[in-house]
């Protein structure tokens, strides 16, 4: 496929049943129709994993795949997305991170990576240029993510590899755990971590030499050099250069929707102590950035002083930093940062271990768990000592860690109390955003095609809560009110269709969209420079709509239906009682219909309906699903 | 005379300069055609971006059998392309590691883009700079050392 620009036009397929690979053409159809990245995984997982497929057994794939734009210039193009089905939900998983591993695996010539099958020892594999090398693990077995990647770039005399890496907890069969890239990029969410143990491969490193080149290299310069300057003039530039997004947490705490005691409550009392202010000034001491970002955002701190003196690494980003405190009632910034260190050091996802905990808190606070039950800790909120102890018994699968390692849906199954406390949707831990306060935020963790989660759709102009944009771009002004309900659905499918393509082209979803620079506008003209593939915005968007269909299908053949897109009982049911977001629940069943209004899926079932799915092109998901 | 220097607490790795370093000189986008190197150490947040240094005395030039660097405008080692036999002792005896080689074993050395660096233009962080300046004798493991010493970790 060497006439579009952007893709190196090369899909490796390795399998580690046989020890064998084998490089196929990217379908040039496929680039048109799901651009890349997240789009490109979704599609084959449904062409390629039947329903009923165990996510743990060889017959799944994990599959890597990058965007058009990563590889060149183009401003915070550096990321990329590890899909397979979730062995944490069992429905579509998926995640994505940045850092420096994807561009390197354009430079390596690959636009995706498969993994298949399942090797019969513990092997890493090494991708140089058109190398491919199984070697050896087994003296890494067991090793933590930092440790790995010393002795890997040791072993391989190459210190410019670049690692994505499992560690102890994904080998120890903890089932939400994640794929680290850079030590701490994590692709941490849905467990993909979880399946790559599964086929016994310990890391995948690649290293590439070749070249990415545009399709229009003057209209590139040009459209590079417009969004250079849009990042630096933004009003967010600077307070994300020095925060990243932990400069969100008191802005959630003013609004009210900062989830404290878990989601018992909206504000947190001790929130100036655990911000990213209190951070930036008293623990950062450098910026770094992902490969070709021109607003770096991520921060190397140091703890001078106290129990954690002698702490340092990347990070944390806001859902780490506030799951780690007010979440569970902590008020100590240093032992999140020493909670955060842990998950990436043991190779969990933040966010599920940091449910897993707060749940614990809770059950114990309404005396529905003894201290006794959980090996004795003290289970009072925000205990450091409980706290890190617990992120170490899951990883290990020890005393009740073994029961929070498969995540809180069934935790509480086998512990036969508490799923309605279990802040989960589909098996997948919520974010920290209390849908009470942000009601377009809810409806996108009640329908994401991942479980509960905000990167499907992160509608943050509902933030501004300015009827004038909401009457502006969806002719119903209560779309962009945070506390109003109507209008949601379509204020949530326009930006799941947004971040799908983002997802897709693989540049910072939060610089493109969050600072509202690659508009579906910009996209089509972005898209022809970088390939030479033509597309009118509406055609954009239409790829974005693809993609959330195709991952619906998906889902639905493995039996989603309408009543799995939910919120957890609390927000339905209990208002918040103080704070800016007081008063109010989440309007579920309205907000549904709407949705799937918006979406063209069936009102009763959820599923797509075969006029939508043949309207995007996804015939074979047409004829499947009308016979479900 | 002028020269690029490096902050290495503003650099935050991010390869921009690389980047434009290739693009401008070879038409494509890939870090292994670009003159600047970044140096990383992700443990401990360290990014040190690689250039020749425009030394008084070059090793490389002193070495080439076929005299095929020589000292250019601006104080660059410029390389006469024709010349060149690619034999590779340029990379070898250079004190920096300041010169890459490509596929070919060509040497790919910073020639300063004719006195306006694309890559300072560039630079996000403003890590990078082209001024009046001595020698610089810095290297990224020494600067490594002192900014994990400043920071008091693992030292």
């Amino acid at each position: 496929m060497p006439e579009l620009g952007g893709y190196t036009g090369k899909v490796l397929r390795i399998d580690l049943t046989k020890g064998v690979s084998k490089v196929t053409e990217l379908e040039r159809v496929l680039a048109r129709a799901f651009l890349g990245g997240r789009g490109f995984n979704a599609k084959r997982l449904y062409d390629e994993i039947p329903p009923g497929t165990d996510p743990l057994g060889p017959e799944n794939n994990l599959y890597f795949a990058t965007g058009p734009l990563v590889g060149t210039s183009f401003p915070t193009a550096s990321r990329f997305n590890i899909s397979a089905k979730s062995p944490q939900t069992g429905i579509l998983g998926d995640t994505n991170a940045g850092g420096h591993f994807a561009s390197e695996m354009k430079y390596a010539g690959y636009d995706q990576i498969v993994l298949e099958g399942r090797s019969g020892k513990p092997v890493y594999v090494h991708v140089s240029d058109d190398n491919v090398e199984f070697r050896d693990a087994s003296h890494l077995v067991g090793r933590g993510v930092y440790e790995t990647d010393e002795i890997i770039k040791s072993d391989l005399g190459d210190r410019r590899v670049q690692t994505a890496i499992i560690g102890p907890a994904a080998e120890n069969g903890v089932k939400f755990a994640g794929i680290f890239a850079n030590l701490m990029r994590a692709a941490a969410r849905t467990g993909m971590g979880s399946v790559m143990a599964s086929k016994g491969v310990k890391a995948l490193v690649v290293r590439g030499t070749g070249s990415v080149s545009v399709a229009k290299p003057g209209m590139f310069e040009g459209l590079v050099e417009e969004i250079e300057d849009q990042i630096r003039g933004h009003e967010q530039y600077w307070g994300r250069r020095r925060m990243g997004t932990t400069r969100i947490l008191l802005m959630a705490n003013e609004a009210g929707f900062l989830p404290t005691r878990h989601y018992n409550a909206g504000t947190f009392e001790h929130a100036a102590e655990v911000s990213g202010e209190r951070l930036a000034e008293e623990f950062n001491v450098k910026g770094r950035g992902c490969f070709a970002c021109t607003i770096p955002c991520s921060r190397f701190y140091v703890v001078k002083s106290g129990e954690h003196a002698g702490l340092y690494g990347e990070g944390p980003e806001y859902e780490s930093q506030g799951s780690f405190t007010s979440r569970m009632g902590n008020r100590s910034l240093e032992t999140a940062l020493k909670a955060n260190d842990l998950c990436n050091r043991l190779g969990l996802d933040i966010l599920t271990t940091a449910e897993s905990i707060s749940w614990v808190m809770e059950l114990h606070e309404r005396g529905m768990l003894t201290s006794e039950e959980v090996d004795g800790l003290d289970l009072s909120w925000g205990n450091g000592e409980t706290i890190l102890a617990l992120i170490g018994k899951i990883a290990r699968r020890e005393g009740f860690g073994d029961l929070l390692a498969d995540g809180t849906r069934v935790s509480a199954e086998r512990l036969g109390r508490g799923m309605d406390l279990t802040m989960q949707v589909k098996g997948l831990d919520i974010i920290m955003a209390d849908p009470r306060g942000l009601k377009g935020f809810g409806l996108g963790y009640a329908v994401a095609s991942r479980g509960g989660d905000h990167l499907r759709s992160e509608p943050f102009l509902e933030l501004a809560d300015d009827p004038a944009i909401g009457e502006r771009m969806f002719g119903v002004p209560d779309a962009t009110m945070r506390l109003a309900y109507r209008g949601k659905g379509k204020l949530v499918s326009y930006f799941e269709d947004w971040n799908a393509v983002i997802d897709a082209l693989e540049p910072c979803k939060n610089i493109m969209q969050n600072m509202e620079i690659l508009t579906f506008d910009l996209a089509s003209k972005v898209i022809e420079a970088t390939t030479g593939l033509q597309m009118t915005p509406a055609e954009v968007r239409g790829v974005g709509e693809r993609i959330i269909n195709v991952e619906r299908a998906f889902n639905v053949r493995e039996g989603i239906r309408r009543k799995d897109d939910t919120l957890p009982r609390r927000f339905r049911e209990e208002p918040l009682t103080e704070g800016a977001s007081k008063g109010t629940v989440f309007e579920l069943e309205p907000m549904i219909d709407e949705y799937y209004g918006e979406r063209g899926w069936d009102l009763e079932t959820g599923i797509p309906t075969a006029e939508t799915l043949r309207r995007l092109g996804l015939d074979r998901a047409s004829a499947d699903l009308s016979k479900i | 005379m002028k020269r690029i220097l490096v902050d290495a607490t503003q650099c935050a790795g991010c390869r921009v300069c690389e980047l434009a370093c290739s693009y401008s000189h070879e038409g494509l986008f890939s870090p292994s055609l670009s003159r600047v190197d970044v140096v990383k150490e992700d443990k401990y947040g360290l990014d040190y971006p690689v250039y020749c240094r425009q030394c008084d005395e070059c090793p490389p030039a002193d070495a080439c059998p076929v005299g095929a660097l020589s000292k250019g405008d601006y104080g660059a080692t410029v390389l006469d392309a024709e010349a060149c036999i690619n034999c590779g002792i340029c990379a070898d005896v250079c004190t920096y590691n300041a010169v890459k080689l490509d596929e070919a074993s060509r040497p790919l050395i910073c020639d300063l883009c004719g006195g306006d660096p694309v890559c300072v233009k560039k630079c996000p962080t403003n890590a990078l700079t082209y001024e009046e300046s001595v020698q610089v004798t810095d290297r990224p493991e020494g600067v490594f050392r002192e900014l994990r010493e400043r920071w008091g970790i693992d030292a």
